[in-house]
């Protein structure tokens, strides 16, 4: 790569396979309950937020990609099928999930769209009676539960599991 | 197919490549806000629902799979992505995901998972201010609109020639 800008954000899907920089801070965050997205997803809601596609670049590979419609292609990783990728047909900017960046933490949403499709029970989620990964489960299954994903940083090589 | 018994609930992925059925009632509704369903989703928190593997089928199209860690494989669409279920290596067990049901609004969670990672926007998604996608789009933009998902019912064939 000849870029010689410094990334904003970095992210990528669950394998690392496919890895993306992106060189301006991002544009209208927001949460889509369109049905096309919850499909997209497998589930209640899709979050993305937008950039011009001079701003970003995909930095390790390549997303499959697929036509939702006529006007949209969605782009994910043929290998692991992390949801990447949103594109108007023609547009400058694109859409990338939230939480395929490193740190989902960076970018929040700030409007919803798509509320004739949003699902009953969406409003109490935030009520669940929850726990920790670490409460739940036993510490056999635990200790059996190494993580292939790629880690939450840029990496020099990376082998695909 | 052999299969006599009657479907309790269908769902498949977005361009409708790969679909499923179950046969009895999923238990353990919930959401899963680990890191790992975060990036295999590409999203906040994950939908997830069992159901036992006897109970459970693949009535069209075979997954992409890959192993997120020594003991579970994500399965997803290979041709459109969608997030699909996560399995045990033992076989015993399918987790899938909610958002790729026929009606989503059947199966409600019940429990958050793996708050230890839940995004701190998570909650707050719920009150944010909202739009239709029609009254979101463009009207030239609408025109061109062709959905390419996949019906949420079981088709005899797909795509319709």
């Amino acid at each position: 790569m000849n870029e010689t800008r410094k990334p904003v954000l970095t992210g990528g899907c669950q394998c690392g396979a496919v890895r993306y920089a992106l060189y301006r801070t991002p544009a209208n965050p927001h949460i889509c309950h369109c049905r096309m997205c919850q499909k997209a997803v497998g589930g209640p809601f899709a979050a993305y937020a937008a950039i011009m596609e001079r701003d970003f670049a995909w930095t390790r590979g390549e997303p499959a990609s697929f036509e939702s419609s006529t006007i949209v292609t969605r782009g994910f990783c043929r290998d692991c099928g992390t949801p990447l990728l949103f594109r108007f047909a023609g547009d400058r900017w694109l859409g990338f999930t939230l939480a395929s960046l490193d740190d989902p933490e960076q970018v929040v949403p700030t409007q919803a769209v798509g509320l004739e499709s949003r699902l009953s029970w969406f409003e109490g989620l935030h009520d669940l009676p929850h726990s920790r990964a670490d409460e739940e489960l036993t510490p056999e299954r635990a200790a059996a539960m190494a993580s292939h994903q790629h880690p939450d940083h840029d990496t020099d090589t990376w082998l695909l599991r | 197919m052999n299969e006599r018994r009657k479907p309790v609930l269908t769902g498949g992925c977005q361009c409708g490549a790969v679909r499923y059925v179950l046969y009895a009632p999923p238990h353990n509704p919930h959401v899963c806000h680990c890191r790992m369903c975060q990036k295999a989703f590409g999203a906040a928190y994950a939908p997830l629902a069992n159901s036992a593997a006897a109970d459970f089928a693949w009535t069209r199209g075979t997954p992409g799979t890959w192993m997120s860690s020594p003991v579970g494989q994500r399965s997803f669409c290979a041709t459109c992505g969608t997030p699909l279920a996560v399995s045990d290596t033992d076989g015993a067990t399918i987790t899938f995901s909610i958002g790729s049901l026929d009606d989503p609004s059947a199966v409600v969670p019940e429990k958050a998972f793996g708050t230890e990672s839940k995004v701190a926007w998570a909650d707050a998604v719920a009150d944010l201010p909202g739009e239709t996608t029609e009254s979101d789009t463009p009207p030239e933009r609408m025109a061109l609109y062709r959905s390419r998902q996949h019906p949420d019912h079981d088709t005899d064939s797909w795509p319709p020639k």
